[in-house]
């Protein structure tokens, strides 16, 4: 059993076939970075994997538990699931203590001082301990997106999504937070991270999917991905970057 | 900006450069301003010195105008939290995905803002009675109850709307943010979108409640000695007109000003370090 298995998944957005018979299997431990044209699919399975989208067939579990079932209790499941969203989506009306203590006090009901300790942990470990008190318009792009995976990172997910977490960020915050993600990969976490970044995804990525028109085409080893890919499409990809 | 923007113009441009530039355009609203100052500056000058009788005044301010302008402030107090509250439910019937609860919501705003207050405070001050044999109606000084009743339905559904244009201006990532931690629709509301839909409300909320003040003129229609009765029976009995007009306007203006003060003190708080976004 994988940690977190796509099983013949199909998406529609009314007529429009998005996601077609992905199959997919995330194991414990892994990244696995997705790659792909723009409008491929890349977002919407990131979104199915919590369920912010509902699936039309096929199913999705994690640890073996069905995320798509209609009695899911998708409550406690989405606990287990970290997401970072390209557009950081902080509560802008808390600082970046109160949006990394919000969740693990009102969901797990973890006590304020408990929650408050571990929140300040979590942002010395992104590298903000001293702008625990300040509020998101107070931080830089990449300031904001490292408190958003604190935040994430406080229900201690068994696996954490990424969406073009550095899309929206001006090319010199890049780093920062690509720093951030590849200790969490070297600390074993299980991640599935959607990204432009070919650098990062060579360097970080156990594997490399590759979408297109909402299928999976390629599915190899990052050496092999980027050295001599074994689909045509993944050649087509590549010759597109350089 | 604007010489720099003209520079190198000719013809008309140059004209414009020469009589409508910002500076006489300052001086300009300056001047009609200070002309607006003195023409009303003077305006109730005169009348204070021509007009009032300030024995009448003294005579007229205790207990009648204080038992008015503290019967208004109760009636606006109560109306304010009632109305308030019960629109913060309305908003959230207005933004629900539930059909028939959306449905339902929709339905009451359109009512409450369709028809006329005075209408509506008339339905419940002799309709509901109606239900009684004549005489029978249990409730004694139903107008009071037909007050707040009334103020609190239909501001409900302007301060409904309000909360939904707020709750609409708030990203829909927000939601899923919160979602996606493990919250709960509920909790997202509560924790994370109610507080930014109240910020984005709060001046809306705050002009309908200084309409709610001015709306409470409308229940000396139903018997309320409030202000508008206060000056109609010192007027009718004095045939002074301009003695109570000004103890009315004062009253008003000392609920209606600090009101607009708490407004912009609860905007300021929900400032959340700094530029809005
Ligand atoms: N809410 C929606 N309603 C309708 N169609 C949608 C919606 N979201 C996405 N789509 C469509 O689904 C397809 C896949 O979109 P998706 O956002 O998953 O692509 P992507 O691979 O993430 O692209 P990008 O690299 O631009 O982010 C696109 O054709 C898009 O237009
Ligand atoms: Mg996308």
């Amino acid at each position: 059993m994988s940690l977190l298995e796509f099983d013949e998944v199909d998406k529609y957005f009314g007529e429009t076939h998005v996601l077609k018979d992905v199959d997919l299997n995330v194991e414990e431990g892994e990244v696995c970075v997705i790659i792909g044209p723009s409008g491929s699919g890349k977002s919407t399975l990131l979104r199915c994997a919590n369920r912010l989208e509902e699936i039309q067939g096929g199913e999705i579990r994690l640890e073996g538990q069905s995320i798509s079932a209609a009695d899911a209790d998708i409550n406690r499941l989405r606990q287990r699931i970290g997401m970072v969203f390209q557009s950081f989506n902080l509560f802008p009306h808390k600082t970046a203590r109160e949006n990394v203590t919000l969740a693990p006090t009102k969901v797990k009901g973890l006590k304020e001082g408990d929650a408050e300790r571990r929140a300040d942990e979590l942002l010395d470990r992104v590298g903000l301990g001293a702008q625990s008190n300040s509020y998101p318009n107070q931080l830089s792009g990449g300031q904001q997106q490292r408190v958003a995976i604190a935040r994430a990172l406080a229900m201690d997910p068994h696996v954490m999504l990424f969406d073009e977490v550095t899309s929206a960020l001006d090319p010199e915050l890049v780093g920062e937070v690509l720093d951030v993600m590849h200790d969490l990969a070297e600390e074993g976490m299980t991640m599935l991270v959607v990204t432009h970044e070919m650098g990062f995804a060579r360097e970080v990525g156990d594997r490399i999917v590759l979408m297109a028109d909402g299928k999976v085409v390629e599915d190899s080893p990052p050496e092999v991905f980027f050295e001599n890919p074994k689909t045509d499409r993944g050649k087509q990809f590549l010759s597109k970057l350089l | 900006m604007a010489d720099s923007y003209s520079e190198g113009r000719t013809g008309d441009g140059e004209y414009q450069e020469q009589f409508l530039n910002d500076k006489t355009l300052r001086r300009l609203g300056a001047a009609v301003a200070g002309l607006f100052t003195l023409a009303v500056g003077g305006f109730i000058a005169a009348i204070i010195f021509t007009q009032v009788d300030f024995e009448l005044f003294v005579e007229i301010i205790h207990p009648q105008f204080v038992n008015a302008f503290l019967r208004v402030l109760g009636i606006v107090l109560l109306g304010s939290l009632l109305s308030v509250t019960a629109g913060i439910f309305v908003g959230l019937g207005r933004v629900s995905n539930t059909r028939f609860t959306n449905t339902v919501a929709t339905a009451y705003v359109e009512f409450f803002r369709g028809t006329p207050l005075l209408f509506q405070l008339l339905v419940i001050f002799v309709g509901i009675p109606a239900f009684w044999p004549p005489g029978q109606f249990p409730i004694s000084n139903w107008q009071y109850p037909t007050a707040i009743i009334g103020l609190t339905l239909n501001h409900a559904a302007y301060v409904g709307e309000a909360v939904r244009g707020g709750i609409d201006a708030v990203p829909e990532g927000q939601m899923e943010a919160a979602r996606s931690l493990g919250m709960s629709y509920v909790q997202g509301m509560r924790e994370v979108v109610l507080p930014q839909a109240w910020r984005n409300a709060l001046a809306a909320i705050g002009n309908d409640q200084v309409i709610l003040v001015k709306d409470t003129s409308l229940l000396t229609v139903i018997a309320i000695p409030e202000l508008i009765s206060a000056f109609r029976n010192v007027n009718s009995t004095t045939f002074d007109p301009w003695t109570p007009i000004i103890l009315v306007a004062i009253a008003y203006l000392m609920i209606t000003i600090p009101l607009g003060k708490i407004v912009n003190h609860l905007e300021a708080r929900a400032d959340w370090g700094g530029d809005r976004r």
